[in-house]
């Protein structure tokens, strides 16, 4: 119970920091840049226009994706990890931005053993995760541990300290 | 394994016949009755072996992805009905049967079909889809109205992996077939069906009287039990001795099983079509290779053509002898009345509908011989051949329709018209998803549907300016030493190795001077590329190579950074995934997992990633990328493509125009064209003129999806004057604005900069 709530609110906090940074726009045809806007003192927010097609960042999450991840859970309370990986990949190939899912992947291939496949996952939501402090101390916490469990003690400290430097 | 009934066996005949022996008979006739006994125990035996084990002999199948709908999910109103026709859908004015849709302008009401995944089944269910141009806008229960979070279409069938004796069929219980076929089928080829033994006395004596006046064997009197066996052991031989040997057999069939087990054996195994190599057997394949849809689907005047099959598959094959099969259909319809199976309405009704076959050119192809060459070769790796073949195993595969359908379009729009000029052109692509490595489409030459010489997978070609990015990602990993804006010497440059003078040139055959690293990338110049190589050193762009995942051998040679070196689109997509998935490397899938034929996962191809670039210099080389599509080789994008889109590239041309490649990705697949000549001459075409314009044509069709590059904190953007690449301000009217990683050398401030008056004057002063 007490996991899902948590993944609730990792996935509508990744969801309500939905990325919405964009790289410079080039116009091609003039093969000019587009003049930046004049307001850009801060960094974070980078030169360029917003596409249409995105889901704006207050969306709320996907209806597929929140579908899936009960079924993953049902999975899990059922102890068939396989399964409920499986139904979490399936989420993400609807949401393949989603921090949240990526990290979810790699706690059950953490519970399952493969700690060297969860680091890496973690490090992929982290990737993804922008400014979700939640979300990235819960990832390098995981990394910390499958680490440690890996026998990389360098690493698993230097994790550790990332962990910290969030104030997790 | 084979699926085995279990059955309780009865007394075999050699048993029984023990106590004949004490009787006090002639010793020849004893010696006959055994031989007699031994006989038929034989032939007991074989028909027992046949009808347990052979029976169930079945294909793997191997099907796409199976298209989930979602509301918000990126498809078009035009590329679902594709995807339904191909499923075999029939459009029709209201949906009431699985299988059956309702299209009105972009609203689609359906019935779904009932599948089984690994997860279990996916029910029937109707629903209501409706989209705005690009997109799903709601998906609904078309009965309630309530909405559906998720709805997964049962997937298109792909392909089978067969035996040696290439039989196919598709396995159905007897309570899946409608009991219109099967009476049908009893009345028009065995009426006494269920109250003979085995043979019909009376059906023999009447063919043996046809016989007899005709001076030659016209008429069979077989039961459909002696029909299973003939099916069973292949043999079209009407000699009296076949005969007799049926006869036997299925008398011995019938002790041994029940009329509704023989009618289910008869129903999957009696011959009906011929695809080529592959014989058609049983009712549920034959549906589905005429009419493309499951038995429980049919029309009656689609059954009776089936039953009328049954008598001559070649002789009455609808596609070859239309009248002819129009004519034999028509007289089951005519015995279905007489019997009683079905009234004069239907009859009627039956009578002028068409043949409503599906021919195999109608629509978009449903064969790709050239991705079930990847699959099958993934499978070759994990499998015996012969654990392929007979189990009835499932394989669901990575194929996304959509996307293959518009790559062979695309390869076919841009190749065809050059065929007059150039007819040995070819052409070959590869997409994936970036995210997760799986293989959406893949094509192996420029016919769709031809199996034969798989580029794709088999050609291994120099890739010229593709390897830059692999270059400059060598450089920006030094954020010490380098940055995109760091200025880069494009004049003549020769260079000396044991004794031979190597000297590039840029394909324009002109020298840029001082260039930003950015620009040389995004103008792919030779001369500023091979500096840059020459101060990294050959070993560490190799190892950046390797590390994106290019294991082949190579030449430790200055020429590797102008790309003289052979790949092949498998590799070269292996090394544009680094990029495109922002770091990462992810083993290539063309399978998501293997299932039984009980519907149990034998084998997964997980979802697995490894960073292989720290997350600032990948943004750094993929913002780069998106600079050639901005402003660089493949800047006429632009023209096709909204430029907020952020699509990143690279093209990439060989010497005397031998090779042309274009890879790029948006924000969620990568795609990799090459064309060119087997033969390895020159064509004509450059990256930009040839394979990138397959490559736009293919995202067009199949759409594409914004890029946003997810800054890391450790990156920072900043103006820069083009003129001198120096650091802006607001002295400077134009300015680029570059990412940068914080904790490296930033350029010097441009002369530009610094002339405005300084910050804390009052704003009217300045």
């Amino acid at each position: 119970m007490k996991r899902s709530v948590v993944l609730i609110c990792l996935l509508l906090g990744a969801c309500s920091s939905a990325p919405t940074r964009l790289p410079p726009v080039i116009d091609g045809r003039t093969g000019e840049a587009v003049p930046p806007p004049t307001t850009t003192p801060d960094d974070s927010v980078a030169p360029g226009v917003i596409v249409t097609p995105l889901p704006p960042p207050d969306a709320p999450p996907n209806g597929a994706v929140v579908a899936l991840l009960d079924q993953a859970e049902d999975y899990h309370r059922a102890g068939d990890s396989n399964n409920e990986a499986a139904t979490i990949e399936r989420a993400l190939r609807i949401d393949t931005r989603n921090a949240a899912l990526w990290h979810r992947l790699a706690a059950v291939r953490l519970e399952q053993g493969r700690p060297q496949e969860a680091e890496q996952l973690a490090l992929k939501s982290n990737a993804l995760a922008g400014d979700n402090r939640l979300l990235l101390v819960s990832n390098w916490q995981l990394v910390a541990r499958a680490r440690w469990s890996l026998n990389d003690s360098d690493g698993a400290r230097q994790a550790e300290q990332r962990v910290r430097d969030l104030g997790g | 394994m084979p699926r085995k009934k279990s059955k309780s066996r009865r007394r075999s005949p050699r048993r029984r016949a023990r106590k004949n022996r004490s009787l006090p008979w002639g010793r020849l006739l004893i010696t006959l009755l055994v031989l007699l006994t031994g006989y038929v125990a034989f032939l007991d035996f074989q028909v027992y072996r046949k009808f347990e084990g052979h029976r169930w002999t079945l294909p793997a199948r191997v099907y796409a992805r199976p298209l989930e709908l979602y509301s918000g999910l990126a498809l078009n109103a035009t590329q679902f009905a594709t995807e339904l026709k191909a499923l075999g859908y029939r459009f029709v004015s209201r949906p009431r049967r699985p299988g059956e849709v309702a299209r009105n302008a972009s609203r689609f009401q359906l019935i779904s079909r009932a599948f089984d995944f690994w997860d279990g089944r996916e029910a029937s269910r109707p629903l209501r889809v409706s989209f705005d141009a690009s997109r799903v806008t709601r998906l609904q229960d078309d009965r309630s109205g309530a909405d559906v979070a998720l709805a997964r279409l049962d997937p298109l069938e792909i392909g089978s992996i067969h035996t040696a004796r290439q039989e196919d069929r598709i396995l159905v219980r007897l309570d899946e077939v409608p009991a219109t076929l099967v009476k049908a089928l009893i009345a028009v080829e065995d009426r006494g069906f269920y109250r003979h033994w085995g043979i019909s006395p009376r059906s023999v004596a009447r063919a043996m009287w046809v016989n007899l006046r005709s001076g030659r064997v016209v008429q069979g009197g077989s039961t459909l039990t002696q029909q299973l066996v003939k099916n069973f052991f292949l043999s079209n031989r009407r000699s009296l001795g076949r005969k007799l040997n049926e006869a036997i057999m299925a008398l011995l069939i019938e002790r041994r099983y029940a009329k509704d087990e023989i009618l289910e054996a008869y129903l999957n195994e009696v011959y009906l079509a011929q695809d080529g190599q592959r014989a058609i057997h049983g009712f549920g394949l034959g549906s589905r290779f005429l009419f493309q849809r499951p038995l429980d689907e049919l029309t009656t005047a689609q059954m009776a053509l089936l039953v009328g099959m049954v008598k001559g598959p070649s002789y009455y094959d609808p596609r070859r002898h239309p009248q002819r099969a129009r004519e034999r259909r028509n007289l089951v319809l005519q015995v279905m009345l007489e019997q009683g199976i079905i009234d004069r309405a239907a009859y009627q009704k039956a009578r002028n509908e068409g043949l409503g076959l599906v021919t195999p050119e109608a629509g978009t192809s449903k064969t790709f011989p050239a991705f079930l060459d990847l699959v099958r070769r993934q499978l070759r790796r994990d499998y015996n051949e012969s654990d392929l073949v007979g189990e009835g195993l499932r394989i669901f595969t990575t194929l996304d329709p959509q996307v293959q359908w518009a790559l062979q379009k695309a390869l076919d729009r841009r190749i065809t018209p050059l065929l007059q000029q150039q007819p040995e052109l070819q052409g070959a692509g590869l997409v994936t998803h970036s995210a997760n490595g799986e293989v959406l489409a893949l094509a192996g030459g420029r016919q769709a549907g031809y199996a034969g010489f798989n580029r794709a997978l088999d050609i291994q070609r120099q890739i010229g300016s593709l390897i830059k990015p692999a270059i400059y990602l060598s450089a920006l990993e030094q954020p010490q030493r380098y940055n995109l804006a760091t200025l880069l010497d494009d004049s003549p440059l020769q260079y000396e190795q044991s004794g031979k003078l190597w000297s590039p040139g840029n394909y324009d055959q002109r020298y840029h001077g001082q260039v930003m690293l950015y620009q040389a990338l995004a103008h792919s110049y030779n001369v500023a590329t091979a500096r840059l190589g020459l101060e990294l050193g050959v070993p560490r762009v190799i190892d950046t190579l390797r590390r994106l995942g290019l294991e082949k051998p190579l030449n430790p040679y200055p020429s590797l950074f102008l790309g003289a070196t052979d790949m092949s689109l498998i590799q070269v997509t292996r090394l544009y995934l680094g990029f495109a998935s922002g770091g990462f490397q992810l083993p290539l899938r063309s399978i998501r997992e293997v299932l039984d034929s009980q519907g149990k996962p034998l084998q997964r191809y997980d979802l697995s990633v490894h960073r292989v670039i720290d997350p600032a210099p990948a943004y750094l080389i993929s913002t780069a990328l998106q600079k050639v599509v901005g402003e660089g080789t493949a800047r006429a994008l632009n023209q096709r493509f909204s430029p907020q889109l952020g699509l990143a590239g690279k093209t990439g041309t060989t010497n005397d125009l031998r090779d042309s490649w274009f890879a790029g990705f948006d924000g969620d697949k990568l795609g990799v064209v090459w064309i060119g000549r087997d033969d390895n001459q020159p064509m004509g075409l450059t990256g930009a003129s040839g394979a990138m314009q397959v490559w736009a044509d293919l995202y067009r069709e199949a759409g594409a999806t914004p890029q946003q590059l997810l800054k890391p904190d450790t990156v920072t953007w900043h103006g820069i004057d083009p003129a001198s690449g120096g650091l802006a301000d607001r002295g400077c009217a134009n300015t680029v604005q570059l990412p940068f990683i914080e904790t490296g050398a930033l350029p010097p401030p441009a002369p530009c900069a610094g002339r405005s008056l300084p910050d804390w004057l009052p704003g009217w002063l300045r």
